[in-house]
């Protein structure tokens, strides 16, 4: 099989599974991306700044999520969640696709909420403590002066590692397709079936994980220029 | 105006107060010097509560921000099931009262087991006279030795920013009020009447950005008030910090060594600018290195070493005639 033939293939392929690929997977990739970086996100810094409050058992309990979180493939994670949370929440009126995405999403928000609170504490603690004391002794409260001097100082120091863990997230949404949820990696198991054409729909599949990485890559560069602009 | 009362304060096994007190009088410039680590900082970061004491009160103007401390009110302490106690064992109050601090002070707590009354006479207390931190600290300015501008804000944005914030809270506040009211005048036949809110985010923010211009205006930095603190000299950063700290119109001043971190040539214009506020009367302490300036300025200095204030004088005797030996090697060394 020459190269050519493969890339005859390709152009075959997208020629006629195109929506399959661009929009049906492209779609509902980004839609789970997109949840899970924002779910993700807010409840990672929320517990990021739990991990600092003075209740005990609460730190406890994040330090608990986040160490089994780490400590356990994210994989099985999935698996947990896709039979666990069936149990917890009502889905039954969903269709058994959006079952699986509503399962996958829920244990890759924990996932990534663990990885991101992590990288916000470190953020956090990297701010200079100075800038809480001046806050504190002009009067204000501590939670204007977490959102409005450091957590603004933290993200700015984090946006790189957090730009990872959100290309991490993109990349890590292709497991959900263990369960067919309809994102990019089932595209290839549905148009790999019909065509038996494995090697082109890999190359396909590959290319669009890229640019939609490679774009957010990018986005995050812009985001980390525009914040050192100043300061 | 601020009444330091006895205060202790342990960072583990290291103490480093070991009981002081003093009061600051409306309009009085103290200064405090001591030699590194004998407890100064500690002493001045205690009076606002950015560090809090292990034992002890601190007062600002009648009100405890501190918790209560039961060795200072005796009329607590009698409450106590231990001095019960001891008194019934035979001793003699004054002595049971040592005892019990003495222990207490040992095991760096409160006793919990002393009963209902005292806890509640030890409430009553606070009720009477509680705070809240913040608002008290609304009235005291702290200028601290490494500026600690808000690096993510404009020069501006740093001076109006505690002012702003504030005032917003309060608006909210009064309208989450009002909203209770109106609630319950629903249900009720005397109409309860509701807070007048005069003030507005436009207004507040107008406010707080004339008193920002005008702040730098008087120091001759408007043209900075654009740009981000990264930007500035030392001295700029530190009159800004000083500035900001005036924003909130604070009836005391706390000063963290001011010009430990200054390059010698801009040491000049901090100090001059301290030594205008303190010609207008405002209330400062000053922790300080610069002996000459404390000379100067100061109404009273004290002198900290080994955990205790040694000396409590007048600059002007305090420097011609030390007397206790540490001060005279002390001085010494530094002048």
């Amino acid at each position: 099989m020459s190269l050519v033939t493969i890339i005859e293939n390709i152009a075959k392929i997208m020629g006629r599974y195109w929506y399959v690929f661009l929009v049906k997977g492209v779609g509902y990739t980004l839609l789970l991306s997109i949840i899970v970086l924002v779910c993700g996100a807010i409840l990672g810094s929320i517990m990021a700044i739990g991990k600092g409050s003075k209740f005990a058992p609460l730190r406890w309990i994040i330090t608990a999520v986040v160490e089994v979180v780490r400590g356990t493939p994210s994989l099985l994670q999935l698996y947990i969640g896709y039979f666990f949370v069936p149990k917890l929440l009502n889905i039954e009126g969903l269709s058994a696709q959006m079952q699986a995405f509503v399962c996958c999403a829920i244990a890759l928000i924990i996932n990534s909420a663990a990885y991101v609170s992590e990288i916000v504490r470190s953020g956090i603690e990297a701010v200079d403590k100075g800038q809480t004391e001046a806050s504190r002794s002009l009067g204000l409260n501590s939670f204007t002066t977490m959102t409005k001097i450091i957590l603004p100082q933290a993200i700015k120091n984090i946006l790189p590692a957090l730009g990872n863990e959100f290309i991490v997230v993109i990349k890590e949404t292709s497991l959900a397709s263990t369960f067919f949820v309809g994102d990019l990696m089932t595209a290839y198991l549905e148009v790999k079936g019909a065509t038996y054409l494995s090697t082109e729909c890999l190359i396909i599949v590959g290319a669009i994980y890229f640019v939609l990485t490679f774009t957010l890559s990018k986005i995050m560069g812009v985001a980390e220029r525009k914040m050192k602009a100043h300061a | 105006m601020l009444n330091v009362n006895n205060i202790y304060k342990n960072f583990g096994d290291l103490k480093v107060l070991k009981g002081v007190s003093t009061e600051i009088k409306a309009g009085e410039v103290v200064s405090i010097i001591g030699a590194s680590g004998s407890g100064k900082s500690t002493l001045l970061r205690c009076m606002n509560l950015l560090e809090t004491p292990t034992f002890g009160e601190v007062w600002m103007e009648g009100k405890l921000l501190t918790p209560v401390d039961p060795y200072l009110h005796p009329e607590v302490i009698a409450c106590s099931n231990t001095y019960k106690k001891l008194v019934a064992e035979g001793m003699s109050s004054g002595d049971a009262i040592v005892k019990i601090k003495a222990e207490d002070l040992l095991n760096e707590k409160f006793s919990s087991a002393e009963g209902k009354e005292y806890r509640a006479a030890m409430k009553k207390i606070y009720d009477e006279n509680y705070i809240d931190i913040n608002v008290a600290r609304q009235k005291m300015g702290m200028v601290f030795q490494q500026f600690n501008l808000f690096n993510n804000l404009s020069v501006k944005e740093n001076i109006m920013f505690a002012p702003v914030s504030i005032g917003l809270a309060k608006i909210r506040k009064a309208k989450r009020k009002n909203l209770l009211i109106k609630l319950g005048n629903l249900f009720k036949k005397e109409k309860k009447e509701l807070i007048e809110i005069t003030e507005t985010k436009e207004s507040i923010k107008a406010e707080a950005e004339a008193k920002a211009m005008e702040l730098l205006r008087r120091i001759g930095l408007e043209e900075k008030a654009d740009v981000y603190p990264s930007t500035l000299s030392g001295g700029q950063k530190q009159r800004i910090a000083i500035i900001r700290a005036l924003a909130m119109n604070p009836e005391v001043m706390l000063f963290d060594e001011p010009t430990s971190a200054l390059d010698p040539e801009m040491i000049g214009e901090v100090l001059d600018l301290m030594k205008e506020l303190a010609n207008e009367g405002m209330t400062m302490v000053i922790v300080t290195h610069e002996m000459g300036f404390a000379r100067e300025v100061s109404d009273r200095v004290l002198f900290v070493d080994e955990g205790y204030i040694k000396e409590d004088r007048p600059p002007e005797e305090l420097f011609k005639s030390p007397e206790d030996p540490r001060l005279r090697d002390f001085l010494s060394k530094v002048l």
